[in-house]
């Protein structure tokens, strides 16, 4: 029997085998989560004690030191609402996408599931495809409560539109978290550096309060991340109800972010892996 | 001669003549650690539905060999094929052709259960849902678990762990199948099933390399054996051939009111064996080449001196991997 090598229609073939191993990891994490009942609950608590948290924050702020969006006033707990979201999302998925592969190490399934004929990319879209369905739905349940206990004041028309810049924010985070995985899986213990970046990214991009507090050099720096984008046009569309506008220009950036940081993620990655055979070093934890 | 892909030029594998070569080949393999070499100038040729095993004691360089094969690692010098293919570049076509059973006792998601792990690994070698489960329910029945398959594999115990990632491997009926220590933590009823199913894997022509330190697994298993030994090889050739090389078979046998009667023994053992008395109640016996353990036995029994124990001095194989090794160290 003669078999083709990889001609562009195998490729494609394999491609589409691949995508549908995804589904797979998904049941995985579902039914891991699942068993960790106590976790779940816990981080639904956790939520809680944030909303209240910031709540209580909002009272010592003036509103009036507020930015203002399309003319419209926000008030703290308005604005910092939509960063608590964004910035959960955002380190969430920064977080995940990192310790997915060391998660495997630790759990000794990464040198079983690299003896697959799976694809390293495979494995770190699949690591994260549960979060890609619990991260929105962790936000939507925050966002309802935070409605349900104060009554925000955001323009339903802006929904979509953020939703949207939302779903673009993704690929520039995972890109993020990709290159946080390669520094992982090469000095192991790279976990709370790539927490701290999560965090200084959600501080500095104007997620908890204005970014005209920061000085003016990071200032201009911050205001060109992929965060603060997201930010600045999910708090127009919400807070200001600019609905669309704004949104091409925004979601453009976006993508450009998402295609550098994917790019550079998967490239380090590959490297960390390929510096990980070499060595011997994979299965070490 | 060597296995290697025949990639014509028109950009195509025959499968035709892959057939034909070893499916597992390597040739002067060395793998170093930093300073520490793992392997040195390792060659070995497994064919089609061969039971090769790897012999030495920890640290010999087995599961470097193993992970060499299954392109988990790349070599720093030699060649290594599986199925015709370069395993050091790890491909996707080589991972198709091997199953991997791992060492460590921890390679399992342990909150899911065992059919549920089991499904996720078929997919990830493209089984379709349904496929993967049907695939996994055998295999677990194949290794005995099939009542336990719903079972968290925490609650499993390391044996169980074991049988379960022998399972997985057998999900895709693999070319190559790379076993590391896969019984040593198993009852003896367990190990012997594992063996009786690697006989059966191999019967349908997959090649097995079962990596083991305990020499009495291999025989009447293993059809030729590696000795490996700080990541040298000492030994290669037939099971036989490595038994060969110990002295003959030497018993410890207890008996009851044998005292007097060593030399009534030794003259119905003429041709069979030599017995002689080593404490009050001990005995060592020897069989000779072309006896077995159990006529000598039954002799004995006949003369009205019961056998209350009996157990090997020391194992042949224990005693040919000794010497070889020993021998290496002079």
């Amino acid at each position: 029997m003669i078999v083709p090598l990889a001609t562009p229609s195998l490729r494609a073939r394999r491609f589409g085998e691949e995508v549908r191993k995804l589904p797979a990891f998904l049941r995985r994490d579902l039914l891991v989560a699942v068993s960790y009942r106590a976790v779940f609950v816990g981080d639904i608590v956790a939520l809680v004690m944030q909303a209240l948290l910031f709540a209580y924050i909002g009272k010592l702020v003036d509103s009036n030191a507020m930015p203002s969006y399309n003319g419209q006033q926000a008030s703290y707990i308005e604005f910092a609402t939509i960063g608590i979201a964004v910035g959960a999302f955002t380190q969430l998925g920064l977080a995940r996408a990192a310790q997915a592969i060391r998660n495997e190490q630790l759990l000794g399934t990464l040198d079983p599931m690299l003896a697959t004929p799976t694809e390293v990319e495979t494995i770190q879209v699949g690591s994260v495809m549960f979060d890609l369905v619990y991260v929105p739905v962790r936000t939507f349940v925050f966002l309802v409560l935070m409605f349900l206990l104060y009554g925000l004041g955001y323009q339903w028309s802006g929904a979509v539109p953020s939703l949207v810049v939302l779903m673009l924010l993704i690929p520039s985070v995972w890109g993020l978290g990709i290159v946080g995985a390669a520094a992982v899986m090469t000095f192991r213990r790279g976990n709370s550096t790539v927490g701290l970046a999560g965090m200084f990214i959600a501080l500095a991009s104007g997620a908890y309060f204005p970014l005209t507090l920061l000085p003016a050099w990071l200032q201009s720096i911050m205001r060109a991340t992929p965060m603060a984008i997201a930010l600045q046009r999910i708090r127009d569309a919400l807070i200001g109800g600019t609905g669309w506008s704004g949104i091409g220009v925004a979601a453009a950036i976006l993508v450009a972010w998402a295609v550098c940081s994917l790019a550079v993620g998967l490239l380090a990655f590959r490297r960390a892996l390929r510096r990980e055979r070499r060595l011997g070093t994979l299965g070490l934890y | 001669m060597h296995a290697s892909v025949s990639a014509r030029g028109d950009g195509v594998i025959d499968r035709g003549r892959l057939r034909a070569a070893p499916v597992v080949h390597v040739e002067s393999v060395s793998r170093s650690f930093g300073d520490r070499m793992a392997l040195s100038d390792v060659s070995l040729r497994v064919g089609g539905g061969e039971i090769h095993a790897l012999l030495g004691p920890n640290g010999a360089g087995k599961t470097t060999l193993l992970r060499l094969l299954s392109g988990a690692l790349a070599p720093t010098g030699g060649l290594v094929r599986v199925g015709g293919l370069d395993a050091s570049r790890g491909s996707t076509e080589l991972r198709r052709l091997v199953g991997v059973v791992p060492a460590g006792d921890r390679s399992l998601y342990l909150r899911i259960s065992a059919l549920e792990n089991l499904v996720f690994f078929g997919r990830l070698q493209g089984l379709t849902r349904h496929a993967a489960r049907e695939r996994a329910e055998h295999a677990l029945e194949r290794v005995g678990l099939a009542e336990h398959a719903q079972r968290p594999v925490n609650r499993y115990s390391h044996g169980m762990q074991k049988r379960v990632s022998f399972a997985r491997a057998l999900l895709t009926e693999p070319r190559v199948l790379l076993v590391d220590e896969a019984t040593h933590d198993l009852d003896p009823d367990g190990a012997e099933q594992i063996r009786r199913l690697t006989i059966g894997v191999a019967a349908r022509g997959t090649s097995v390399l079962w990596a083991t330190q305990r020499l009495e697994e291999i025989r009447d298993f293993a059809k030729t054996v590696t000795v490996l030994d700080c990541g040298v090889v000492r030994f290669a050739g037939p099971v036989s051939a490595l038994s060969a090389l110990a002295a003959s078979r030497r018993y410890v046998l207890e008996l009851r009111n044998g005292s007097h009667m060593v030399s009534a023994l030794n003259a119905t053992l003429r041709g069979r064996g030599r017995i002689e008395r080593v404490s009050s109640s001990e005995y060592l016996l020897a069989v000779d080449p072309l006896a077995t353990l159990g006529q000598v036995l039954a002799a004995i029994e006949a003369e009205g001196v019961p056998v209350l124990d009996c157990r090997e001095e020391r194992s042949r194989l224990e005693g040919a991997f000794l010497e070889i090794t020993r021998r290496a160290a002079r």
